[in-house]
Formats: C-alpha cells, structure tokens, sequence
C-alpha cells in the first residue's frame, strides 16, 4: 500500500474540484454534485407532479402517468445516457454532456418517485381528506394543505433511499466522458498505474461520506417537531 | 438521417442477441450468487449475533453507498494485487472481465437482498421462532419450516424489484469491457454507425426483459399469497364525487 502517493494534495484537489484552478474546468466532486443535486431537484419535481397525476381516478391523468413509469424504470439508465447523448447529434441537436446526463437521471429518478408520490398520498387518512372536503377546501386546496404535506413526511425514508442512488447513479457519466469524481478517480489511477485499490477505496470513501450524509439529514428531518419546524409554519 | 430498421435483421441484430446471451448469462450468475450473499448475511442479522453485526452493518452499508460502477472497477482493476499471481494469471485466461462484473453486481446486489431477507423475516413475529425452537425443531428447520415459507410472501415482491434492478445494471459490465447487449451497442455505433437502430432494439429488449421478470414476480406474489385472506379493497384517496 502506498497512500501518500495517492493521497497527495493535488489529487485531492483534482478529487474535490477537477482543474477549476488551473483550467477553471470543473470536476470532480464538484461536478457529481453539482448533477445529483440537480437531478434530485428535476426528479422531484417530476415525481410530484406525476404522482399526484397517478392519484387521479381520470383515465387521461393517471394512464400518461403510469406509461411514464413502465418506461422509464423498465430501462437502465445507461442506455438512458445513452439516448440522451448519442442520439440528438444524429438529428443534429448537440447536448453536452452535462445536460444528458442531468436529464437521464432526472427522467429516471422522476419515474421512481412517482411511485413514492403515490405511496405517500395514499398513506394519508381517508378522514382528513373527508373532513377537509367538509370544510369546503377545493381540490387544489385539499392538495396543497392536507394531503402533501402528511404525504411528504412519510415519504421521507423512501426519497433519501431514491436520492442516495440518484448520487451514487451520478457515476455514470464518466462512461460518456464527463470529468466526474470516478473519471477523475480513473485517471489519478491510470497515471500512477500502481495503486488501483488505494484509488478505488478513496473513491468509495467519498462516496460513502456523502451518501450517508443525505441519509444522516433525511433521518433529522424524521423528527416530527423538526420537520414542523422547517416545512409547516402555520 | 434518415433511419433504417431493416438493417437490423442482418449483423447488427446478430450481435445484439450474442450480447443478450451474455446479457443473460451475467445477469443469472450475478442473481445467483447475490442471493446466497443476501440469505447469509440477511439471516445472520436478523438473528443479531452480537460479533458479526458490526461487520454485517459495514458491509451492508458500504455496499449500498457506493456506486456499483466503482464496484465494478475495484474488483476489475485491483484483483491483480488482492489475487495471488497464479490465480490472478488463471482467471484471466478464463476472462477476468465476466468474472469481476459478476463478482461486484453480486456483492453490490446482495447487500439490498440481505436488508430485504431481514425484512421479511422480522414480518414474521418473533414469537413464532421461539415456539419453534421450543418444540425442538432446531435452527435450520425452525428456518425452513416455520419463518422462511411464511416471509416468502413478503420477501418475493422486494426480490422481485432486486431482481430488475439487477438486469438493468448489467448494463454497466460495459465499464470494463464485458461484451453485453449495451456493448454492442457501443459498437454497432463505432463501426456500423447504426446506432439510433441498434439502441432502440436495445432498450426494447431491456424492456421487456424487466416487465417479464416484474410479471413473473407478480404471478409467484399472487400464488403464495393465495391463501391469504384480503383486507377490504383500498379505496382510491382523491376520489371525485
């Protein structure tokens, strides 16, 4: 074992920012970072708003909901990347690569937590939602005020599962070329061509830090006072 | 460009069925040996022995927190050094590259499948296992034929999504050089420059691949679970008037 030829300070920085000094190119980390926050974002957003699609009893709501699902869990997401790189070109759209990957992991994040959504409204008492129907709340009201908010929070454990693979899901783009931390990983690797595993567990000791990180944060928020506190102030 | 997806009954379409062969192939080996890793280890933890937990947790959390690409690199690039020579020198006459995915996505997979044994073993109350083995039925058949029969219910469903979730990463055999259906995509797209084709076969096939393996899973739920009686249908929760 030789870490202090891995563990030097400028493959740390390389590891934790790419060449954004020296080149002022972004990588590393920073930019697996940069597209999981962003796809955990998109997906979110996806994932509500189709899930809440999925709820409907209108056939025209929940069917586009529900193809949107089959689709997109039913392929892996590398061939996802895939499409979203090598095919535009072909019909003379040019992509970067950071935009493909952002997109394939949101539209892939998006259709699991559909199904969350999904999971969550349902798990919100029947009464409520009859009580708040008796109390004159429109639907959107009913949606906004009663029903998300109860679904969020039993949704938690479920979405810090699907973020935490949306992060480790992030380490796909190096297959396209893209300086993330496992590019830069690849490439600190092939330089120094003797030191595979050190290289491979600093890899995974990041990715392992920051991973349990989302969940440690997920798990605070579980607290009912906190989540209150921050998401309910009424 | 204008697409043609008659080509595809020609080379093309040949090499995509020799990678779904070794798509196949990585996926019933890795499955195998994923389960037997999750079986172990989801039983050891569920009865909580108090030496192993900690290394129980350790490595179902590392596996589950890290990306199974750098799985499949680490076991892929560093089995030269771990491997004593003459091993290392067999295994790569015999194809290192099958050997390593095979390897990562079983120990990557069978962390998940290990949670997933546990939780269908702690559906089943304790109680039950401890008449078990007041009766003199000892570990093993107190397993078998007491706890395993009545969590399977639980536990095939959860495997069921495992099991996709497995197929689909196969597809990053790639990384290393495996010859699988995405592979040949790669390649299709480098030297026959048939690529938009070759990836909308690709991902049919992937398709229905894991809408098979989900229908499978959902016939087995309904045949184990038939003798069980249903709750009240649930209502639908936005309903309109």
């Amino acid at each position: 074992m030789n870490w202090e030829r891995v563990w030097t300070a400028a493959n740390w920085e390389r590891l934790l920012v790419g060449d954004l000094f020296n080149t002022g190119q972004a990588g590393g980390l920073l930019i697996t970072l940069a597209i999981g926050v962003g796809s955990i974002l998109a997906g979110t957003l996806i994932g509500a708003v189709l899930g809440v699609m999925r709820s409907s009893e209108r056939r025209w709501l929940w069917v586009p909901a529900m193809l949107y699902v089959q689709v997109f869990r039913n392929v892996p997401l590398l061939i996802l990347v895939f499409w979203a790189f090598f095919v535009p070109p072909v019909f003379g759209l040019n992509v970067s690569q950071f935009t493909s990957v952002l997109l394939a992991i949101s539209l892939f994040t998006g259709a699991y937590i559909v199904e969350i959504v999904r999971g969550g409204i349902r798990s919100v008492s029947p009464g409520n939602i009859e009580a708040a129907r008796a109390l004159g709340m429109s639907r959107l009201q009913l949606l906004a005020w009663i029903v998300m908010p109860q679904a969020f929070y039993n949704m938690l454990p479920a979405l810090a599962g699907r973020y935490v693979v949306s992060i480790k899901n992030t380490s796909l783009a190096f297959l396209i070329g893209l300086a993330d931390l496992t590019e830069i990983g690849k490439q600190i690797g092939a330089r120094l061509m003797t030191a595979p595993i050190e290289i491979y567990l600093t890899l995974f000791l990041i990715y392992f830090i920051v991973n349990r990180g989302i969940s440690s944060a997920t798990r605070l928020l579980e607290k009912r006072e906190r989540f209150n506190a921050l998401f309910l102030r009424v | 460009m204008k697409l043609d997806f008659s080509i595809l009954w020609g080379d093309p379409g040949l090499l995509i069925l020799q990678g779904l062969v070794m798509t196949l192939k990585l996926s019933a080996w890795s499955l195998l040996f994923a389960m037997l890793i999750g079986l172990v280890f989801g039983i050891v933890r569920w009865l909580g022995f108090r030496l192993l937990e900690p290394i129980c947790w350790f490595y179902v959390e590392f596996s589950r927190n890290t990306p199974p690409v750098v799985q499949i690199l680490f076991w892929y690039f560093s089995a030269s050094y771990i491997l004593p020579p003459w091993a290392f020198l067999q295994l790569r006459d015999f194809g290192y590259e099958f050997g390593a995915a095979v390897l990562a996505l079983a120990i990557y997979h069978g962390a998940f499948i290990a949670e997933v044994i546990r939780a269908g073993l702690n559906s089943i109350p304790k109680g039950q296992f401890e008449a078990a083995r007041a009766l003199g039925l000892g570990l093993s058949q107190s397993l078998r034929f007491v706890i395993l029969p009545q969590s399977t219910r639980v536990i095939v469903p959860l495997l069921t999504n495992e099991t996709t979730a497995l197929i689909k990463n196969t597809s990053l055999a790639m990384a290393i050089g495996v010859i699988e259906m995405t592979y040949q995509y790669k390649h299709i797209d480098n030297f026959l420059f048939r690529g938009v084709e070759a990836l909308t076969a690709i991902t049919v096939i992937y398709m229905i691949l894991c809408l098979l393996t989900a229908g499978a899973g959902a016939l087995l739920t309904k045949y184990l679970s038939r003798h069980v009686q249903r709750r009240g249908a649930q209502q639908p929760v936005l309903a309109s008037e």
